[in-house]
């Protein structure tokens, strides 16, 4: 099933089909046998049937596109399109060796990991309550919805119906403080485990002589600082005529001292435009 | 529960008589889907004029027909446009009939746009101050002193909005009239469910965990209504009254949605918590740089355009901005659309530019 927040990306025709392909499936649920068989004989419409198979549908895709939070993608390869499992998978001790990592580093990566799992379980719990409330909202609605001959523009405007009904159902319990507290104890457990798989890293670089990542950072911070004295400096002087060096006015007056030329080709580089 | 009534018939009649019709038209739509896929977006012609890390500043050209008062616009006041830093600003040029830049340069504006670019592994440490002082300092500098202008006037867009506050606060003088569009001041209103979820996020383990992509930042606006926005926008290109160049908008609008930059991680954290979790824009106690952000400071004029239907940045977040500033000419005005209907929909192509233009010529 198409899996929305982890494949956030431009594919509009991949986002029709699949949103098509979900339409199609209410419709099989809107017509169960049950309730067409005990409209078309006027009895009373199985209406359990219906909720439980609307139900069903529903907590099956928020489950598949959501169990994973978007928070999730965060600390996972941007476009995986993986869902939870795939992702989890990846987590734990770099694959380079089983000695890679210590025992105990590993240990808190696959504590995380179980953590994660089961955060992910009690958010699971949530779908389900969603899904059963968006199911009754609707089965209670639909007495006011367009009725008459079968046609596409009423099968639209029950869907129409259903999507209000979900939105309320899923708004409802998503702003609810533990919902809440839970989504961001998930990501932060997505990140510690990132964080904890970063220090692994570290440790293996370190041990080959490689330039681990905070040394990386030490030396951006200080090209920032450089590029930053550099840009204030230029913006200095580019805001002020230029003025005769003290020191040579009274032999040259007006003359520009020997070093502005350098630091004339050095403002403009630093203001070049990027390609 | 309420009983069926003669629905029950549509129900046991729905899936066998329009499905042949609803094939095709699934068929057609997503044909016409491909074909408008390679869709270009932005309009106006600009050039790039300065740049500093990945920020590009872009002065657009006038258009042939404004040229005609190319004098009248060199001495006019520039217009700067401070985009978010999680989208792309080329939203406001997307294309020529849903153009605000093309709007204001037909009516002789000045304009200049900041592109914040892809922050990298190099820009994690990017801090609000960076962008805030540097970057659009940077810009605002570089303009004044190219223009041999005292101050222009900044139009900041959601999160670039709060940018545009915070600068205006800490260099008053530079800006002569600001514009914000969506810009949110109040994090904490209650239907704020961004908000909420990020109240209790560690933003030290976000930071530490580095850059994060554009994708996780769309996966959380999704979230935010995911039946309307991976669904029901979709099924509705079934209802049969979309023609190609309304396939072709859709299409633009999508690549745009999905076209997200990663964000860099010191600056995302601090926005995160400084903002969404302490609120410390509307509570004053907000410091960049060494500087408290008195929103009190900002005494020039002020319109604040924000979406009565926003689900990102509610209409009490914005509206709050009047109470917090100093400015005895302040303009507040909600329209009736949704957080990105600002600046793409019909109603927003119309009316927020005409809004803007016609407050600025009050405001020579």
């Amino acid at each position: 099933m198409q899996n929305p927040f982890m494949s956030a990306a431009f594919k509009p025709d991949l986002a029709f089909t699949g949103a098509a392909e979900r339409f199609f499936e209410l419709l099989k649920s809107f017509s169960l046998p049950g309730a067409g068989a005990a409209g078309a004989a006027g009895a009373a419409p199985d209406w359990s049937a219906i909720a439980g198979s609307l139900a069903g549908q529903f907590e099956q895709w928020l489950k598949s596109s959501q169990s994973a939070g978007p928070w999730f993608t965060a600390a996972s390869a941007p476009g995986s399109g993986a869902g939870f499992g795939a992702a989890a998978s990846s987590f734990g001790p770099l694959p380079l060796g089983a000695g890679a990592a210590p025992q105990q580093d590993a240990q808190r990566s696959w504590d995380l990991v179980a953590r994660l799992a089961q955060l992910q379980a009690q958010l699971a719990s949530y779908w389900g309550e969603i899904a059963h409330d968006a199911a009754q909202r609707f089965v209670t609605r639909m007495g006011a919805a367009a009725g008459g001959a079968p046609t596409l523009d009423g099968a639209l405007k029950l869907y129409e119906l259903w999507v209000n009904c979900a939105e309320e159902s899923y708004a409802a319990t998503v702003r609810k403080e533990e919902f809440c507290r839970l989504q961001a104890q998930l990501a932060n457990a997505s990140a510690a485990l990132l964080v904890e798989q970063r220090r692994h890293a570290e440790t293996l670089v370190r041990a080959f002589g490689l330039p681990s990542r905070n040394e990386v950072d030490a030396l951006y911070a200080q090209l920032k600082e450089l590029r930053t004295q550099l840009a204030e400096l230029t913006e200095a002087r580019s805001a002020k005529p230029p003025q005769p060096d003290r020191a040579t006015a009274g032999r040259g007056a007006g003359k520009r001292p020997a070093s502005a030329p350098a630091r004339d080709r050095r403002s403009r580089r630093a203001r070049k435009p990027r390609a | 529960m309420r009983p069926f009534g003669a629905d029950a018939s549509f129900l046991a009649g729905a899936a066998g008589a329009f499905v042949p019709e609803l094939t095709l038209r699934v068929a057609d739509t997503l044909a016409r889907l491909r074909q408008a896929r390679d869709v270009t977006v932005g309009c106006s012609a600009k050039r790039a004029v300065w740049s500093f890390g990945k920020t590009t500043l872009y002065e657009y050209l006038p258009l042939r027909e404004a040229a005609r008062d190319a004098p009248q616009r060199s001495a006019a006041r520039p217009l700067l446009i401070c985009f978010a830093l999680v989208n792309r600003p080329y939203v406001l040029d997307l294309q020529p009939d849903r153009s605000l830049v093309r709007r204001l340069l037909d009516a002789g504006l000045s304009v200049y746009l900041i592109d914040w670019g892809d922050p990298d592994d190099a820009d994690r440490c990017l801090d609000l101050e960076d962008y805030v002082e540097r970057h659009l300092g940077g810009c605002v500098r570089h303009i004044l002193v190219s223009r041999g202008t005292s101050s222009l006037d900044l139009l900041g867009v959601c999160q670039g909005g709060v940018l545009s506050l915070c600068y205006t606060a800490l260099h008053r003088r530079e800006v002569a009239n600001l514009v914000t569009l969506t810009t949110p001041v109040d994090f904490h209103t209650p239907d704020n469910l961004l908000s909420k979820w990020v109240r209790e996020l560690d933003t030290e383990l976000l930071r530490q965990s580095g850059n994060v992509p554009g994708e996780a930042l769309n996966g959380l606006f999704l979230a935010l209504m995911p039946f309307r926005l991976t669904q029901q926008k979709y099924v509705r290109l079934l209802a049969g009254n979309s023609d190609q160049r309304a396939l072709e908008d859709f299409v633009r609008m999508e690549r745009w949605i999905f076209d997200s930059p990663p964000q860099a991680a010191v600056a995302l954290a601090e926005f995160v918590r400084w903002f969404y979790q302490e609120n410390r824009l509307i509570r004053g106690t907000l410091r960049i740089g060494g500087k408290r952000v008195d929103l009190a400071a900002i005494v020039q004029p002020v319109l604040n355009l924000y979406a009565l239907g926003d689900h990102i940045v509610p209409p009490g977040a914005s509206a709050a901005m009047e109470r917090c500033l100093g400015s005895r000419d302040y303009t507040g005005c909600g329209i009736d659309t949704g957080h990105i209907g600002m600046y793409a929909s019909r109603k927003g192509a119309d009316e927020i530019p005409s809004r803007i233009i016609s407050w600025l010529r009050e405001r020579p």
